[in-house]
């Protein structure tokens, strides 16, 4: 009975997530595959990190390139 | 002792970069870089390798020491570092010495085949990142000491996405003939909807239509990579679209031409069938070419519709980020689907988008940067050589070939000693700027004929207005930079993801992709030639 409710699915991740990973079948393998290729926890993690990394960016960009020229 | 051990290759890595550094700032190496033409790049690739190579060293030193740990810094840094050092140095390797190998090359091909690879199979550091990776991954596997830092890479490509929304800017869409915009919107909708419709009657995955649809709806590779992370497209997915639009296009590039000529298409219709049927930019100036190498209007026309067709991509990017969030959230309320499920860093790209769109980069009604000013300026103006040289070739007769249009605009620019409005006119901004872009056009049309042969002019002349051209067209040197970052965001992410495919991945993606992005774009191919037969005549340049 217990193996029938722990079944389990292969998903590929590829060498960088480690080749393959085995999970319970219920579970959301798209969402567990993206956060097994990449650093971060969550995705909303992800996007406010690069979000703000890039207005940093665009920032100075302006303070060398117009404002400060 | 062990852990040291695992540490070598990123010490060997930094210690190669720091003395490749040092070699470059010799100035040794001018001379190679001068014939790969990348000399202008020589004080970022002395910094840049400096600066990561120093980073690698210490990085690599605290790991030997270091237990492994949990900490923000071990996480994002100290774990990663030997796989974000690997891509970089791959992304160097590329940027500076793979990609102009690649267009010297093709040029040398050119006169062999007719049409330049590079261009052609857009063979820049997209393509050759992805394949890099691809390679890497399916020969030797990733080294273990970089498999934590590839997972950077979808990161740093959401980066590189947030910085393109800057190339684009609304003034200029809005700048473009209603036309062109009514008939490339319906266009680009209509393959999304269409490929969307067809990936749910083939029962493919949400992230593979998606990111197709836009691939094939847009403007090829950028709409590709703009759009993956917000669908969520898997890396062999954004492989397999990039793959399906370059082919199809490349195709479409020599069937265009001939079919044009069948149909009795006028310069104008060609170019606004082209700048709509063909996604990839370089491809649409191509088939213009092919179609009609000496009348400058198929090419501009085509352009058109080709840069209305790409500044579709912001509104493309909402309507997919919507549609995703849509289909794949449970309740289908405004708040779940646009609010919950909308992607953070799409909010990036549309506030650099409308920064852009508010001149705060450059001047509004820019297009990647580049600009056109025929305001007085001192440093718009030709040569005191080059004036001398018109001013005796008009003297000499030399422009007796020439439209009176085109001898209107030469004789003008050799008044004013640069491309420009109508002195009397200089408060008028509008007016001065729309008699100076003409202008400007007549002078195009003039080079074009002489490449063509239709008129003789010695090469001073030529290189004389090629000048003057050229000194209008201005580029920004914000989005210049901002730019800049994209290309290596994209570059880092790309090699990335391009290690993430492997030879399994590619085959689970199976062949649908490709019919799916044939049926797409034989019909839009297809439709649109009949609209622009039917609709189009001249007046798209009006």
């Amino acid at each position: 009975m217990s193996d029938e409710k722990e079944k389990k699915v292969i998903i590929e991740t590829g060498d960088a997530g480690k080749g393959t990973s085995e999970l319970a079948e219920g579970a959301n393998t798209d969402e567990l595959e993206e956060r097994a290729l990449s650093v971060f926890s969550s995705e909303r993690n992800e996007d406010i990190t690069a979000l703000v990394f890039c207005l940093i960016t665009t920032f100075f960009v302006l303070l060398f390139t117009k404002w400060m020229v | 002792m062990s852990r040291v051990k695992d540490h070598v290759p990123v010490l060997l890595m930094g210690g190669l970069l720091i003395v490749y550094g040092l070699i470059v700032q010799t100035g040794i190496l001018l001379p190679m870089m001068k014939y790969l033409q990348t000399h202008k790049s020589m004080d970022l690739q002395m910094t840049l390798t400096l600066i990561v190579g120093g980073i690698a060293i210490a990085g690599a030193l605290v790991n030997s020491v270091k237990e492994p740990g949990n900490s923000i810094i071990d996480r994002f840094f100290l774990q990663p570092l030997g796989g974000i050092v690997l891509i970089l140095v791959m992304a160097m390797a590329i940027r500076w010495y793979l990609e102009p190998l690649v267009e010297i090359m093709s040029e040398a091909l050119q006169p062999l085949l007719g049409f330049g690879i590079y261009k052609v199979l857009n063979l820049n550091y997209v393509v050759l990142g992805i394949l890099a990776g691809v390679l890497l991954t399916n020969t030797w596997g990733i080294p273990k000491f970089a498999e934590a830092g590839v997972k950077c890479a979808r990161f740093v490509l959401k980066m590189g996405v947030i910085m393109l929304g800057a190339r684009y800017s609304f003034a200029e869409l809005a700048k473009l003939g209603v036309y062109s915009v009514w008939l490339v919107g319906f266009f680009v909708l209509g393959t999304v909807f269409l490929v969307l419709w067809l990936g749910n009657l083939f029962k493919q995955p949400k992230s593979m239509t998606g990111v197709l649809s836009a691939g094939m709806g847009v403007c090829g590779v950028s709409a590709t990579v703009a759009v993956a992370p917000v669908v969520k497209a898997k890396s062999a997915e954004m492989a397999y679209t990039i793959g399906t639009i370059l082919s199809f296009g490349i195709i479409c590039m020599f069937v265009f031409p001939t079919i044009g000529h069948m149909a009795g298409m006028n310069p104008v219709q060609f170019g606004a069938w082209a700048g709509t049927g063909i996604l990839n930019s370089a491809q649409v100036a191509a088939a213009a070419l092919a179609f009609n190498a000496v009348d400058i209007k198929t090419l501009k026309v085509a352009e058109i519709f080709n840069i209305t067709r790409v500044l579709f991509l912001p509104i493309i990017v909402l309507v997919l980020a919507t549609w995703f969030g849509k289909e794949s959230g449970h309740k289908l309320s405004f708040k779940s689907v646009v609010i919950d499920k909308f992607p953070i860093f799409i909010l990036g790209f549309l506030l650099l988008f409308g920064m852009s769109s508010a001149g705060m980069f450059s001047p509004p009604s820019h297009y990647k940067g580049k600009y056109i000013d025929v305001s007085y300026n001192d440093r718009t103006q030709v040569t005191n050589e080059e004036w001398v040289t018109l001013s005796k070739a008009m003297a000499a007769g030399e422009f007796s070939a020439l439209t009176p249009e085109q001898l209107a605009a030469v004789k003008n620019l050799i008044e004013q000693r640069q491309i420009a409005g109508n002195y009397a006119e200089r408060n008028d901004k509008k007016a001065f700027d729309k008699v100076g872009r003409a202008r400007m056009t007549e002078l195009e049309g003039v080079l074009a004929a002489a490449k063509a042969k239709e008129l003789t002019l010695s090469s001073d002349v030529k290189g004389a207005i090629k000048h003057a051209i050229k000194q209008v067209h201005k580029k920004s040197k914000t989005i210049v930079t901002l730019t800049d970052f994209m290309i290596w965001f994209f570059a880092f992410g790309l090699i990335g993801l391009g290690m993430q495919i492997t030879k399994k991945a590619i085959t689970q993606a199976g062949g649908w992709p490709i019919v799916m992005g044939v049926i797409a774009g034989i019909t839009k191919a297809a439709l649109s030639f009949f609209v622009v037969l039917w609709l189009v005549k001249d007046v798209v340049l009006n």
